[in-house]
């Protein structure tokens, strides 16, 4: 293998390409990147445990989320549904989340029951401050796959996405 | 420059001397029109005169830079509109109405979440023609998605995806993409719940795009839900990455369009025989006149004449059907630039472009519709699991798109000859017609099946 100047100048054309290329697209993915949360601050403190009844969801629009006590656990289930990011709306009449956007339905503890979305709705991580909960939303905790039952009930009535 | 070469054929065509006719010998006329058109300055923009002869057509597109672009001989049969019932032409006109239209929406538009609904109200309530010209700008996207498919349709039970064509269908798909791009990111401007939803379902499929969905997602939308950023972003898209991208990629594309001659050869009859007046003698082997010497005949000839029993002659020289771009093919394009332009303005006077409340991240509307185009693509996601359908499955298809030529080897362009492509291609294109039709007018709320005639939830 005999290497000639005309070699080594043609590949340092080549790396030195390749390195602009990288540093370019680096640069542009830096700046494009989003730094640092949203619309969606971090922590919101919410009201004491007991203050969320068994069997209700109560929507928390500063954190774009429900408060929902399955069967005496509270969760902290984020409003954007697994599938495409609609907003998935409380049934009060099935005491379920139902999705009128493409018909995802979650039981009261965000678990999958039934439609097009891959796993159970997202949560965000609960603590107690206090005598307080305290929700973080940036601490997504994603929702449990397909199949968990733990706080499936049977539905309360009719659902809401019947025709009509 | 062939033209000059090749001998004309049939009646008034004009003689060899015409071709050769100096500029000077043009008839002098004297109307004031005449005489600007003789000036010194005029004559140092437009370098030729117009002559209504062969060469006076050829220096015409030659010495014109936009004229430039069209070869100045196409084949007769490109003239017919049922060979590309001008597709990839209208395609162009559109992009040239969207641009002018976009120019004049810029004009009043600030693309901030605070203002953006904002200017929509102003632009319908108090500019001029307002209304209006967003109602065409719309229609035209509608549009230029439509044709730009059909485009790709066409060109394909055409086969004129082969080679030397491979490139420009690679060309082709990355300017269906940059449409749809187009298209996607124009829809999220007004900010009304139309486009924050259509965008919200729209963006939430690349989420599921493996390892990378995420990343990908938040430097799509710029945060890790739709607000100023996404806004900012996909306007920045619309109104100068994806033009610029646009106008580089249909350069080369029209460039190669030219460059390979404007028409698909047909491998069984040759580049310019179709429809030529070829004279074609009784059978003999080698094709020729009876009794004349077979090796005559091995090319491709043409009979001048016969002048006595076995003393024919005979030139070998492909038959000329081409005929002048300037002007047969132009004004046919004049006539169909002017015939979308009045298809949409029709459409635009006729249909407003929806508007709906504010966008709104708290009240999902029922049912939240991508648009049209992407509706197949949604109703796919409603029966698989979506890194299957919205990832795997659209992938797979561009990227089989993109390399069809390459797949495909079979230079033959005749229907009959290519049975597998044909078929495959319909069916996977009846697949996707079927698939957006229903994501389009069958599904209401809760994307239950719904039937349109009931149930118009449509909204274009």
């Amino acid at each position: 293998m005999k290497h000639t100047r005309r070699d080594l100048l043609r590949n340092g054309w080549k790396l030195g390409g390749a390195l602009l290329g990288i540093a370019a697209g680096w640069t542009v993915f830096e700046s494009l990147r989003p730094l640092g949360s949203g619309a969606t601050s971090g922590k919101i403190k919410l009201d004491s445990p007991s203050s969320y009844a068994e069997g209700t969801a109560t929507y928390v629009p500063e954190g774009r989320l429900w408060v929902a006590n399955a069967g005496g656990t509270v969760f902290a289930l984020s409003q954007k549904c697994p599938h495409l990011g609609c907003r998935v709306p409380f049934c009060e009449s099935s005491g379920r989340f139902e999705c009128a956007c493409h018909g995802s339905i979650f039981d009261i503890g965000g678990e999958w029951i039934a439609g097009p979305s891959p796993h159970g709705m997202d949560q965000f991580k609960l603590s107690v401050e206090g005598s307080d909960l305290l929700v973080d939303t940036q601490e997504v905790i994603p929702g449990p796959a397909r199949g968990a039952k733990a706080y499936l009930t049977p539905p309360k009535g009719p659902s809401c996405l019947e025709k009509g | 420059m062939t033209d000059t070469e090749v001998a004309p054929d049939t009646g008034p065509e004009p003689t060899p001397e015409d071709v050769l006719e100096p500029v000077e010998a043009q008839p002098r006329r004297n109307g004031l029109s005449a005489r600007v058109q003789r000036s010194v300055a005029w004559r140092s923009v437009f370098r030729h005169p117009q002559m209504d002869t062969p060469r006076g057509r050829a220096l015409q597109s030659f010495s014109n830079v936009f004229l430039h672009i069209y070869p100045v001989k196409v084949p007769k049969r490109v003239l017919r509109l049922r060979y590309s019932f001008r597709l990839g032409f209208i395609a162009t006109v559109l992009l040239g109405i969207l641009t002018m239209t976009g120019i004049g929406l810029m004009l009043f538009y600030t693309p901030a979440v605070g203002s953006a609904y904002g200017d929509m109200q102003h632009l319908r309530t108090s500019v001029g023609f307002g209304q209006l010209v967003r109602n065409v700008h719309r229609w035209s996207a509608h549009l230029m998605v439509l044709v730009v498919f059909l485009h790709l349709v066409r060109v394909f039970y055409a086969g004129a995806y082969k080679a030397p064509r491979e490139f420009n269908w690679v060309l082709g798909m990355m300017l269906l993409m940059l449409t749809l791009g187009f298209s996607f990111t124009g829809y999220l401007l007004p900010w009304d719940q139309l486009a924050y939803w259509a965008v919200t379902v729209g963006t939430n499929l690349v989420h599921y795009i493996p390892v990378l969905g995420n990343t990908a997602q938040n430097v799509l939308i710029g945060g890790d839900q739709i607000g100023q950023s996404t806004l900012l972003r996909f306007y920045v898209l619309h109104v100068a990455i994806l033009p610029l991208l646009t106008v580089l990629g249909l350069s080369v594309h029209i460039w190669r369009v030219r460059k390979d001659g404007f028409a698909v050869t047909r491998p069984s009859v040759g580049a310019f025989e179709e429809g030529g007046t070829e004279v074609t003698a009784t059978a003999t082997p080698g094709g020729g006149p009876p009794g004349a010497p077979a090796e005559l005949y091995s090319q491709r000839t043409r009979v001048l004449g016969v002048v006595d029993r076995e003393s024919v002659t005979a030139e070998e020289r492909p038959v000329d059907d081409t005929v002048f771009t300037w002007p047969h093919l132009l004004v046919r394009h004049v006539v169909v630039g002017l015939g979308v332009a009045a298809v949409v303005l029709a459409l635009g006077v006729a249909f407003a472009a929806p508007l709906r409340g504010l966008a709104n991240p708290n009240l999902t509307p029922e049912p939240a519709k991508a648009p049209w185009y992407f509706a197949g693509l949604q109703e796919l996601l409603s029966h698989f699991h979506p890194l299957v359908a919205g990832i795997l499955v659209p992938t797979a298809a561009i990227i089989a798109l993109v390399l069809l030529p390459y797949i495909d080897r079979n230079p033959d362009t005749r229907a009959r000859k290519r049975k597998v492509a044909i078929i495959t291609f319909s069916t996977l294109l009846a697949i996707a017609v079927v698939l957006t039709v229903i994501g389009t007018f069958f599904r209401g709320p809760g994307w239950e099946f719904i039937a349109p005639w009931t149930h118009w939830y449509v909204e274009m």
